[in-house]
C-alpha cells in the first residue's frame, strides 16, 4: 500500500508571514491541530496547537508574532509513493506524530500516527471477530458436502 | 482532484458530532487545476492552503458553458 493511499485527512497550510493569532483562528475554523507552514510555496515547517501554547502564549509573544517564529523544523517527509511500511519506520525512528507526504519535492498531504492507528485497529477488529465468535459459540464443523449415493 | 476559483470545498467531519467545514476556493496554485488551493474558510473568512485528502469534496458551481458537479477527494 502506498503512503498516499493512507492519507485520510486534508492538510491545511498557512504562509510563514501570517501571525500566530491567524494560525490559531485557522486551526479553530478548520478543526485541525496542526498547520503546514509554507514559505513561497516551499515547506518551511509545521506548527501545532501545542507550539502556539508553549512557544507563543507561554512565552508571552504578542498575538501578531509571525507563525514561523514558533513553528517546528525540520519537517520529516516521506514520498507519496513509498510503501506504507516506510512511514511506520519513520514514526518508529523519530518521535513525531505527523509526516509530510511529498511528491517531486512538493507537499501533497500529511499523514498522522492517529490515522494509522485507527486503520490498524479496524484491521485487527476484522481479524479478531471470527476468533471471538469461535471462543463464545464454539467451533463449528464445516458442512459436509451433499452427495448422492448410488 | 481539480478545482476552479469560486468552487466550494467541504471537509467532512471525522468523528460523530464534528461539523463539516466549508470554504470557497480563492486561488488554484497547483498545475492543471490541482492542489494546493487557497481557501477562505467559513463565515469568519480565515484563509489557508488546502491539500485535500479523502475527506474533502469539491462542489463545482456552474460557470459559463459548464455543468455543476461534485468531486470527492481521492488519491493525488
Amino acid at each position: 500500500m502506498r503512503t498516499i493511499d493512507a492519507v485520510r485527512r486534508s492538510g491545511i497550510g498557512i504562509e510563514s508571514d501570517r501571525t500566530v493569532r491567524e494560525a490559531a483562528a485557522l486551526m479553530d475554523t478548520t478543526g485541525v491541530g496542526s498547520l503546514v507552514v509554507l514559505d513561497g510555496g516551499r515547506l518551511a515547517g509545521i506548527v501545532t496547537d501545542r507550539d502556539l501554547v508553549r512557544r507563543a502564549l507561554g512565552a508571552g509573544l504578542p498575538s501578531d508574532a509571525r507563525v514561523d517564529s514558533v513553528m517546528s523544523t525540520p519537517v520529516l517527509t516521506i514520498d507519496a509513493d513509498a510503501d506504507l511500511r516506510d512511514a511506520f519506520s519513520r514514526f518508529r525512528e523519530h518521535a513525531v506524530r505527523r509526516l509530510a507526504v511529498v511528491r517531486d519535492g512538493e507537499l501533497v498531504g500529511m499523514i498522522a500516527v492517529d490515522d494509522l492507528l485507527i486503520d490498524l485497529s479496524a484491521d485487527l477488529a476484522d481479524l479478531v471477530r471470527p476468533v471471538t465468535a469461535e471462543t463464545i459459540f464454539g467451533q463449528r464443523d464445516s458442512e459436509v458436502p451433499a452427495t448422492t449415493g448410488d | 482532484m481539480r478545482a476552479t476559483v469560486g468552487d466550494r470545498i467541504v471537509i467532512r467531519g471525522h468523528v460523530v458530532g464534528e461539523p463539516d467545514r466549508d470554504g470557497e476556493v480563492l486561488e488554484v496554485r497547483g498545475a492543471d487545476g490541482g492542489p494546493p488551493f487557497l481557501v477562505r474558510w467559513g463565515d469568519d473568512g480565515h484563509v489557508g492552503l488546502l491539500y485535500p485528502g479523502s475527506d474533502a469534496e469539491i462542489q463545482h458551481f456552474e460557470h459559463a458553458g459548464t455543468k455543476a458537479g461534485t468531486t470527492t477527494g481521492g488519491t493525488p
